[in-house]
């Protein structure tokens, strides 16, 4: 049918096309109706802010609203530009970034290669059991309890160090510990859940291939570099490729809920920094100009991460 | 064959076990802290177990008009996030899942695009406060009413139904929608389950939108109360508050206890959450 219909003359066409638009749109109404709140939603609330950006280049108000404020260009991106607050958040942002690259993401996959390794099928689930759960706490809870450990007063590690004579230390206000103890409770909280996509990496290598190797005499050490490692580079290098994305991006609420203005120099990153300032400083343009400069650089990290992944293996994410 | 015993498995069991036993530590901590008499962890006790055993705290906590204001929002907007979270999803994701639709691609591309583009946190706002939702429980249920990695998760899930079960209806005359309610959603009972599972534990913890949409004090949720309780009054500490500091160390084991009740519902879906949980996270990476 379809190939009769396009198959007329031209000027035939379009009113047949036209025609056909309608046909459809009766014949699937109740399917179309069924999607369309959603597409609705996904209009107002994802695609009216990503509209919403062009405030970067204006000088918004309330009053005039997102269309009428007036045009500055790049007013704001100047602004940013020459502002040493900037830099510093960036260079926050990267560093706890890093510091996550460097500890928590192999903590995840250190994680997952332990409990692959071991035999008892009750011993691993109850392992597992419990570093999941963290994951399903939110970070007032689990960043609370954190403050909570490292109070100077009645904190666990500070009554401990106590013991041994040591003075109590103010770990949440000291700038040289911030990063680190939000690096720690990461790992803590969620290298669990990060582990199991490589868990299910693991569980996809052919059992056979260890068995040809136990057979050849090959040591724990060797198994894991010629098979196990190999089997789950490609799960490895598309975290990668996704967590390099996300260079300039860190979870909002764990930095809220562990920072305080004492540690603002070590600890403020690009999100808190847009909610303090943008909200509630009401400086709504210059924000945005920031989370604009913060997606596109985003943006360029990923596309830059994956294009590398395609040149040096055979893995990428599109 | 290598042994099971052999030193290297202890090792590594050795150092599971440890890793294990520092994730759970914390969690441990505030169940002894609870349960403790409220005026002997006052004095700074190492809390490995329970000083005494004591229900106080919860006492207090529960009688607490703040605690219980914000339970009921969080409560509310647990309910709410999840049934219309879960509709607009289901509805979003059936359409999505017919391969003979005219025009699915267009719309899967159209929500793709969200995943890797957004308008940030300003932009959002300020849609959020145009659309009227602001200090309203709305502002808490609306902005976060569809998650497209889970109208992906559910559109692979219809996709995988048989499709004569639809032509066999369709033949008896049954329209879309009785098709949708009747057939897929009784037959994707435990997809829905699951992913109604992860919206209600996202809902119960999230903050971050009611740090920015909601300002007046009557509607703010369980996880705000308990950040102004333990984290507030913590920095306050720190940064040398003395009264406040009088005031904190009434209440180790009270704040401990509004933790935990603040954790139990998560402590009680937790077994039929992680049931599921694999099996998405691996369907979710193949298609996502």
């Amino acid at each position: 049918m379809n190939h009769l219909a396009t198959s007329t003359p031209s000027e035939m066409a379009k009113p047949g096309k036209v025609r056909r638009f309608f046909r459809n749109l009766n014949k699937y109404k109740y399917l179309y109706l069924l999607m369309l709140p959603g597409i609705i939603w996904y209009f107002i609330y994802k695609y009216l802010p990503m509209y919403g950006v062009i405030i970067a280049f204006k000088d918004f108000n309330f009053r005039q609203g997102i269309w009428h404020s007036p045009w500055v260009g790049l007013k704001h991106f100047e602004f940013i530009f020459t502002f040493p607050d900037f830099y510093r958040i960036v260079r926050n942002t990267i560093i706890i970034n890093i510091y996550e690259l460097l500890f928590a993401f192999p903590a995840a996959i250190l994680l997952a290669l332990l409990l692959n390794e071991l035999k008892s099928a009750v011993f691993k689930r109850s392992i597992q059991t419990v570093v999941y759960f963290p994951h399903f706490l939110s970070w007032v809870i689990f960043g609370g309890i954190i403050i909570q450990l490292l109070s100077p007063g009645d904190g666990l590690v500070n009554q401990i160090r106590q013991l041994f004579g040591l003075e109590p230390i103010h770990f949440m206000v000291e700038s040289d510990y911030f990063r680190g103890i939000v690096i720690s409770s990461l790992i803590l909280k969620e290298s669990g859940w990060a582990a199991i996509i490589y868990l299910a990496a693991l569980s996809g290598i052919d059992p056979e291939q260890y068995e040809a190797a136990i057979i050849d005499g090959a040591s724990r050490l060797q198994k894991l570099f010629y098979i196990t490692l190999p089997g789950i580079r490609n799960t490895i290098i598309i975290m990668l490729i996704l967590k390099i994305g996300q260079m300039l991006d860190y979870g909002f609420e764990q930095i809220y809920v562990l920072y305080n203005p004492a540690v603002y120099d070590v600890g403020d990153i690009l999100p808190t920094y847009i909610y303090r300032i943008g909200l509630l400083d009401a400086k709504f343009s210059m924000t945005a100009a920031i989370g604009l400069f913060q997606s596109a650089i985003g943006f360029f990290l990923i596309w830059g991460a994956n294009r590398v992944a395609r040149r040096f293996g055979d893995v990428t994410i599109w | 064959m290598e042994a099971k015993y052999s030193i290297g498995n202890f090792v590594i069991g050795t150092i599971l076990v440890l890793f294990a036993i520092c994730t759970f530590l914390p969690f441990y901590y505030v169940m002894m802290a609870s349960i403790s008499e409220p005026h002997s962890v006052r004095e700074g006790q190492l809390l490995l177990w329970p000083k005494g055993f004591d229900l106080e705290a919860y006492k207090i906590i529960l009688e607490n008009d703040r605690f219980i204001s914000a339970l009921v929002t969080t409560v509310t907007r647990t309910v709410l996030g999840l049934s219309i979270n879960l509709t607009l999803s289901l509805m979003l994701a059936y359409g999505l899942s017919k391969k003979y639709l005219p025009g699915r691609s267009f719309f899967m591309i159209y929500i793709i695009i969200t995943m890797l583009f957004n308008g940030g946190i300003i932009p959002t706002y300020l849609i959020v406060r145009a659309t009227g939702l602001l200090d309203t429980i709305w502002a808490l249920v609306i902005p976060s009413a569809i998650s497209t990695f889970n109208v992906i998760l559910l559109r692979s899930f219809f996709e995988s139904i048989h499709e004569s079960l639809e032509e066999a209806a369709k033949i008896d005359g049954a329209n879309d929608i009785y098709i949708f309610t009747k057939i897929y959603i009784p037959l994707s009972m435990a997809a829905v389950v699951t992913i109604g599972l992860f919206i209600g534990v996202f809902h119960w913890n999230q903050f971050m939108d009611a740090v920015i949409y909601i300002h007046s004090p009557e509607l703010q949720v369980l996880q705000i109360f308990l950040r102004d309780m333990i984290i507030q009054m913590e920095m306050a500490t720190l940064l040398g508050d003395v009264g406040a500091m009088n005031q904190r160390t009434t209440g180790l084991s009270v704040r401990m206890a509004a933790v935990f009740l603040a954790s139990l519902p998560i402590i009680v879906v937790y077994p039929f959450i992680q049931k599921y949980f694999v099996k998405g996270v691996m369907l979710g990476s193949v298609k996502g």
